[in-house]
């Protein structure tokens, strides 16, 4: 069959009440507040953006080095450099509002207050569409514990933010957490409307000439490729834990990576290092996307959520 | 020259099509590619090539022919690590993904000053397309390149082809004045009418080019090297801390989007910590 004649492929998913065109959303902290790729990536194929984290306040993040090549992956303690809630809504969101795109802002607090603060700040901004919490950030008033490691934490800040909008409220887990399944079911009862997961895995590299740490923060996140089992492994387990639908991530890099994720329950994927190696493989990925749902019969790409068929049972083997 | 606006950035595929050994660690590379992407003086393009690493690595254009189909552009390369190595490595005809231009330029010095260059290894390599551009407005300018050896002093024929005044230093004496780069400054700095400066290399050297000019009183812009995940300022990975502009209270700066190229008295050098 030509590709003329190919029977379209309905790409769109939905997500907490939120349609995006394609199951493809940009990573936060790893797209810009949006529009920084513009020229450079197929906006068209992007089905929503997760802009860079936001807190209440500006921050001066870490110190340099702050990235760190590692086998298939990279290190990164960026330490949320950036403008706080105030200059976002006044200098950043009139120009990626422009782009027209869902878009989902991703917060984190030092604090439930902020975390409450933030919602409420973003929930009657125009051209804000969902709320992702970032959940590994560290609890000051717990002495520096991430939220998104303890269920109870974890629960709080989601039904702090909950309260303070109407927007769709997607906790984005923490790899740490010993239990992902129950977290996302804590977080379900919490009120939050999706989930979405992996963030970056806690990891360290260390100079062995000069002995010290590759990055000024000593640890840093792990993310790309190197990730992907982990993740599609987490992604799995939330999906079953609980009702919500599932955004996953972890290093991934094209249409086989993203189908991996939809299959183990996911109902949209993100993208966050792989863009920067190939700001290309937004449209890659739609076009094997589509090569592949027809490949497989498959009309609606929404179908392929959590269609992963169980490993057949092992034939009776006399011992 | 005026104030030129930056060029649009694309990432196009580039092919190998020559490679001139310039020392046992350093190649002069020339690629070319189906559509132009044309670069000021100082900006950079994010390169990926199979065995290169994950991430792109920025390289600075060295030069450029924009004045035909193909679109060439050249890259001075120095062996570190394993993305250098495979560029090094890439066979003839081997094609790269690259992303550019991207960055801040130099600045083109008024009609009424000279341009002093001070450029260290392969700091040089943005010099070139910057000379190139002064010849071709018919300005001279002097240059002061430095390097641990002769091999070192980079495509220095390249500098007076475009009649460049060439000063060198080497460390081990072997060609020019023996000893550091920014040791000749000092006397350039007096020879030049209203010199101004233009800096890329080493950290130190940097440092001590900045104390010079400051001293001197003479505007400097300097390049600045960081480590970077995507170069479209978007990771945060490759921060300077400096001012946005001279006087202003320093933060950390985007050194692929506010840099590479800064004015040096906008980096706070005593706070910035500049590690790779
Ligand atoms: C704006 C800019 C322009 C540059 N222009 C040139 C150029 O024209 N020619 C050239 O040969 N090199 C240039 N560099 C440096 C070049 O990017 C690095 O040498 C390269 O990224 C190292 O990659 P690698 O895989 O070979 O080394 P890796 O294996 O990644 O690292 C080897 C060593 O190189 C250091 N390193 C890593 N990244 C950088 C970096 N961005 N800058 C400097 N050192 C780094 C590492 O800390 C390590 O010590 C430029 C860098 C920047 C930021
Ligand atoms: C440089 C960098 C910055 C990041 N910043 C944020 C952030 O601000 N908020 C957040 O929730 N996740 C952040 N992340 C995590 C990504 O959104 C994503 O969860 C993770 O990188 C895994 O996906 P990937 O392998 O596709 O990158 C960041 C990741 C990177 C590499
Ligand atoms: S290299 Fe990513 S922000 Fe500069």
């Amino acid at each position: 069959m030509s590709r003329a004649e190919a029977p379209a492929v309905d790409l769109g998913v939905e997500i907490a009440g939120l349609h995006l065109p394609t199951p493809l959303i940009a990573a936060s902290g790893t797209f810009g507040y949006g529009d920084e790729y513009a020229g450079v990536a197929d906006y068209g194929a992007i089905g929503a953006i997760s802009a860079k984290g936001l807190y209440l306040n500006p921050r001066d993040g870490c110190p340099p080095p702050r990235i760190w090549e590692t086998p298939s992956g990279m290190l990164n303690a960026i330490g949320l450099q950036e403008v706080g809630i105030e200059r976002f809504l006044a200098e950043k969101l009139p120009s990626v509002r422009a782009l027209g795109k869902v878009l989902i802002a991703n917060i984190c607090g030092s604090s439930f207050e902020e975390y409450g603060e933030l919602a409420r700040r973003l929930d009657d901004a125009e051209g804000v569409h969902g709320i992702e919490v970032n959940i590994s950030c560290p609890n000051v008033s717990a002495g520096g514990i991430e939220f998104g490691c303890d269920p109870d934490m974890a629960a709080r800040a989601t039904e702090v933010v909950r309260r303070g909008t109407r927007l769709p409220v997607i906790p984005k887990l923490s790899p740490s957490a010993s239990d992902i399944g129950g977290m996302a079911r804590r977080v379900e009862d919490a009120g939050a409307d999706a989930v979405s997961l992996i963030n970056t895995i806690p990891a360290m590299a260390v100079d062995v000439e000069t002995r010290r740490p590759r990055l000024a923060n000593t640890i840093g996140g792990l993310s790309g490729p190197a990730v992907r089992p982990v993740a599609v492994r987490m992604v799995w387990q939330a999906a079953r834990a609980t009702r919500l639908p599932v955004i996953g991530m972890g290093g991934i890099a094209g249409a086989e990576d993203a189908i991996e994720f939809l299959l183990a329950g996911a109902s949209a994927v993100q993208i966050g290092t792989m863009n920067f190696v190939d700001p290309g493989v937004w449209r890659r990925t739609r076009s094997d996307l589509e090569d592949y749902c027809r490949r497989h019969g498959v009309a609606r790409v929404r179908d392929l959520t959590g269609a992963m068929e169980p490993f057949p049972p092992a034939p009776e083997v006399r011992r | 020259m005026s104030r030129p606006a930056a060029p649009p950035r694309r990432d196009l595929r580039a092919r190998l099509v020559r490679r001139v050994e310039l020392s046992a660690d350093a190649q002069l590379l020339r690629f070319e590619s189906a559509s132009p992407s044309p670069a000021l003086p100082g900006q950079f393009a994010m390169l990926r090539l199979e065995g290169g690493g994950l991430l792109r690595r920025p390289y600075s254009y060295c030069d450029l022919d924009d004045s035909g189909d193909p679109f060439r552009f050249s890259l001075l390369i120095k062996e570190v690590g394993v993305g250098t190595r495979a560029l090094m490595r890439l066979r003839d005809g081997g094609t790269v993904s690259c992303l550019g231009p991207l960055g801040t330029w130099f600045e083109p010095p008024s009609a009424e000053e000279t341009a002093v260059v001070v450029a260290g290894g392969v700091g040089i390599a943005p010099f070139v397309l910057f000379c190139r551009r002064l010849a071709e407005a018919g300005r001279s300018g002097i240059v002061l390149l430095g390097g641990r050896r002769r091999p070192d002093l980079y495509l220095r024929e390249e500098f007076e082809r475009f009649g460049m005044e060439v000063r060198c230093a080497t460390e081990d004496g072997s060609f020019g004045q023996r000893g550091y780069v920014t040791e000749l400054l000092p006397e350039a700095l007096a020879d030049a009418t209203a010199p101004r400066v233009y800096s890329c290399g080493p950290t130190g050297m940097l440092l001590r080019t900045a104390e010079l000019a400051r001293r001197a009183g003479a505007p400097h812009q300097v390049s600045i090297e960081r480590r970077m995940g995507c170069g479209m300022g978007c990771c945060l990975g490759c921060v300077v801390w400096a001012g946005r502009r001279p006087g202003d209270p320093p933060e950390y700066l985007r050194s692929c989007t506010e840099g590479p190229v800064f004015d040096a008295d906008a980096i706070a050098w005593d706070r910035d910590p500049h590690p790779l």
